[in-house]
């Protein structure tokens, strides 16, 4: 059993699994969890844009809700004031959270790590109060409503993702393409770039990079995958709303990256499936689901610090070899500024 | 008469009360190994900084190959060929050792592709193997630069400052915390890259100071006290009594005395 | 109109000093241990918590003014030597160690006290006339306390042998170490004093808000904004920060609603963060 192997069946098998959600589990449980696995799909989405700033640049966002929110409310307004079909509303949305990470990056990453982590929530606290102050164009907290206009067309029917199987493929190709993405971006020379600068900025401009400028390109793309999740959001729910552009929304995605394993591939998923399925699970059991929530978050930096994926790539590491490795330092640990 | 490889003119930096370099003119020719020296807080490490851009000058300016380099960033001043290496050696841990190299040399290009994979660049993955080789390391070129042991550490540094291809190469106290063995080989290693590259070096080890070192300066108190050749630098009386007046340096007085 | 401006400048700079205790605890916790700290609003909300069950147990308000720091005290030295050592204080996962912390607390308050929101009528009731205006004798005293708080930390500070070595492992940690300073324990101490601050906070405050299980959700913004304008590590600073950024607040509510004077503190400290990282009144820089 080697570890490629093991990799390697587990990726084939996760596939098939996504891939036939729509019925298997119907079959196996119930309906109402295709629709809590496209939410999952979501949400994992949304938890990347995290991890890719955190995980491979070492910058803590704590506002990625805002972003979400620009690319929630870019579709949800798109649809329903300037009458957009299904596209250019999507496309909206993105731009507009593309947009307002570059202007919020442009400050925001010139500052040392714990002054970034508290402006990314400042700023979103600005346009969360400005979401709610202006409830006449945004439904403040209650959100707004629309309906949705179809995806395309085909043959003069209209293919939307009412239909709640295609909308999961939708997710599911969206999402994915996006993995797919973020996947060759890490592998590429500007990944690497990024991965120096998360691990000795000090060095890494030293050797010729800048720093400046690589960090705010990471920050757009974050911003484009929060964007593209929050567009996502508003389709699924047909909804929009300022409670979205919390702080605490932000702080819930950091909390599913890190303890599904930041600075993997597949930790946001994991975090975000664990977190969700156990919400779903325990809160139509027990009122007080958050709790266990509360618990797990702490239990696991306790006693899993990288993360589930973390965990697994240390398994992992020791079947693949046969020597002793010495324990690489911890890669949560940020370095102080000089 | 040549351009010197770098030239200050009244260089100052305050913190403060405290003046660290003080209206400092140095001229530094190519072709010859410099070696900076001087007691702890004499102002070497603050001069390096000021030449890589990490800090910006109170005052005065700062020549690199006539071109005046004051006040820029320290990427653009990295991408202009000026490399160095820290005092603490700080290279990226969690990055491969094959890596390490890898983003030294990428480094260079303006532009890092966000599409192609790493692995794609033919280029650059034979200087980094040719680079291995040459400081030994090939073996260890999957592990990560964080596990590697301290000397080893070192040897990396200068294989970075090998692969990026300098056009003046600082070093800061290359083999502090070295065995004697490491030392050797870290010196055997700065011969070589000097037949090609200027370099200007931080060092406390006077047996390394003035075996390789072509001219010697010593700072003191964030200026010039003395400077010219080895010999000239071991007789001089104001720098035994700059050593010789810090208690803690006196093992600095015995090496000095006995170059 | 006048009295409005008054009364809501008043009532600022009245919850400006009862902040300014809050804050502090924060800014000790962050200057100390390098955590952010998302629990700490609702460090302060168990403080109202621990209020009102002191006054509906014992029918006495004073008590809530002793039993909130003394439990806030335990709670918070339980929490550091379970949750914040085991991690190293490794900041990133400290954020995401406190944030369980904030969700169980706030679960923990609604199972025990409930989900509805409740009030506690002012111990001291009345009004007297101050600058043309009727005001709660009961916010007077409360400020009168928070001051006489403020001061004895400071003092605190300055004074005991404990206090003495906060100061020292803020400035220099590895010196104090080396000078032999129990760091672990003071770290322990620091992160109970820090509870026990917003716990002591909240007991004053119970009155004049209300004591809800979501009541830390708006403080704990708030409690950064003072400590990072103030300046990292300052603690005056912070106090001055907190108060001058509550009354300007409350000037600006007199003329628009709430959320604009809250948007236009939060505009205030994204410039000091970009223009003057350390603060209007000057700190370490982190």
């Amino acid at each position: 059993m080697t570890r490629r192997f093991i990799e390697m069946a587990l990726a084939v098998a996760g596939a098939v699994f996504l891939v036939t959600v729509p019925w298997s589990i119907p079959a196996l449980i119930d309906n109402f969890w295709v629709s809590v696995i496209t939410e999952i799909l979501i949400w994992s989405l949304f938890a990347a844009s995290v991890n890719l700033l955190f995980g491979y640049v070492g910058l803590l966002s704590f506002g990625q809700a805002l972003y979400f929110g620009f690319g929630m409310y870019g579709v949800a307004l798109g649809i329903d004031r300037l009458g957009l079909s299904f596209w250019p509303a999507f496309g909206l949305g993105i731009a507009a959270a593309m947009t307002m990470a570059l202007v919020s990056g442009i400050f925001a990453v010139r500052l040392s790590w714990h002054y970034f982590a508290i402006i990314t929530v400042v700023f979103s606290l600005i346009f969360y109060f400005l979401a709610v102050s202006m409830k006449p164009l945004t439904g403040g907290d209650d959100g707004i409503n629309f309906t949705l206009p179809p995806v395309f067309r085909l043959d003069g029917k209209a293919i939307g993702l009412t239909d709640p199987t295609f909308q999961y493929f939708f997710v599911l190709a969206a999402v994915s393409l996006c993995f797919f993405l973020m996947y060759r971006l890490i592998n590429s020379p500007l990944g690497k770039g990024f991965l120096a600068i998360r691990d000795n900025n000090l060095r890494a401009s030293l050797i010729g990079l800048n720093v400046y400028a690589l960090r705010l390109i990471a920050f757009v793309m974050a911003g484009f995958l929060a964007g593209v999740s929050g567009a996502l959001f508003a389709f699924f729910g047909r909804y929009a709303s300022a409670t979205y552009m919390f702080y605490q929304v932000s702080g819930e995605a950091v909390v599913w990256t890190i303890v599904g394993g930041a600075g993997t591939m597949f930790g946001p998923l994991v975090g975000t499936a664990l977190f969700i399925v156990i919400r779903e699970i325990v809160s139509s059991h027990w009122e007080h689901h958050s709790l266990i929530v509360g618990l797990l978050a702490i239990l696991s930096v306790i006693f899993a610090p990288r993360g589930i994926v973390g965990l697994w790539n240390g398994w992992m590491a020791r079947l693949g070899e046969r020597e002793t490795v010495k324990k690489a330092p911890s890669r949560l640990t940020l370095r102080a500024e000089p | 008469m040549s351009e010197p490889v770098l030239r200050t003119e009244n260089l100052t930096r305050r913190f403060g009360g405290l003046t660290a370099i003080d209206n400092l003119s140095i001229s530094l020719s190519g072709g010859r190994i410099h070696a900076i020296i001087g007691p702890n807080g004499a102002g070497k490490t603050t001069f390096f900084n000021l030449v890589t851009g990490l800090l910006g000058p109170s005052s005065g300016r700062i020549y690199f190959r006539g071109r005046d380099i004051t006040g820029c960033r320290p990427y653009v001043i990295s991408r202009m060929g000026i490399k160095r290496t820290l005092q603490v050696k700080s290279v990226f841990p969690d990055l491969n050792v094959a890596d390490n190299l890898w983003i030294t040399r990428q480094a260079r290009n303006r532009f890092l592709n966000p599409f192609r994979a790493a692995t794609s660049d033919k280029e650059t993955r034979t200087r980094v193997e040719q680079t291995l080789q040459q400081i030994g390391l090939s073996a260890l070129a999957e592990r990560p630069a964080g596990t590697l042991s301290y000397g080893d550490v070192a040897m990396l540094e200068i294989g970075m400052a090998l692969i990026s291809e300098p056009s003046l190469l600082l070093l800061d106290e290359p083999t502090c915390g070295m065995s004697p063995a490491e030392t050797s080989r870290a010196v055997a290693k700065i011969r070589d890259l000097a037949r090609s590259i200027d370099i200007v070096i931080i060092e406390h080890d006077m047996d390394v100071v003035f075996g390789i070192a072509d001219d010697i300066t010593v700072f003191a108190q964030g200026a010039i006290l003395a400077s010219g050749n080895p010999a000239a630098i071991a007789d001089d009386e104001r720098v035994r009594e700059a050593y010789l007046g810090r208690p803690e340096d006196e093992d600095f007085m015995e090496e000095a005395s006995h170059a | 109109m006048r009295d409005t401006v008054l009364l809501l400048a008043m009532n600022g700079l009245i919850w400006g000093l009862i902040i300014a205790l809050i804050a502090l605890g924060l800014s000790i916790i962050f200057g100390l241990l390098d955590i952010i700290n998302i629990a700490h609003g609702d460090f302060f909300m168990v403080g109202t918590v621990l209020a009102w069950f002191s006054l509906s147990v014992t029918g006495n308000f004073w008590i809530g003014f002793l039993v909130a720091p003394l439990i806030g005290f335990l709670l918070g030295a339980i929490i550091q030597r379970l949750v914040i050592q085991p991690i190293h204080g490794v900041a990133a996962l400290s954020i995401v160690a406190t944030f369980g912390l904030s969700l169980i607390l706030q679960e923990t308050v609604r199972i025990t006290f409930g989900a509805t929101p409740r009030r506690i009528l002012a111990p001291i009731g009345g009004t007297v006339p101050l600058f043309g205006v009727d005001y709660e004798i009961y916010r007077l005293f409360a400020a009168a306390v928070a001051v006489a708080a403020l001061a004895g930390f400071f003092l605190f500070l300055q004074h005991t042998r404990l206090g003495i070595w906060m100061r020292a492992v803020r400035h220099d940690r590895e010196t104090a170490i080396a000078m032999g300073i129990p760091a672990r324990r003071v770290y322990v101490m620091t992160f109970g004093i820090g509870f026990a601050l917003a716990a002591f906070g909240g007991a004053v405050a119970a009155p004049i808000t209300t004591v809800d299980f979501r009541g830390g959700v708006d403080v704990l913004p708030f409690c950064f904004m003072a400590v990072i304008i103030g300046g990292l590590g300052n603690l005056p600073g912070t106090v001055a920060a907190a108060v001058l950024l509550s009354f300007l607040e409350g000037l600006i509510q007199s003329v628009a609603d709430p959320t604009i004077a809250r948007i236009s503190s939060l505009v205030l400290m994204s410039a000091v963060l970009m223009l003057r990282p350390q603060g209007l009144f000057g700190g370490f820089t982190k």
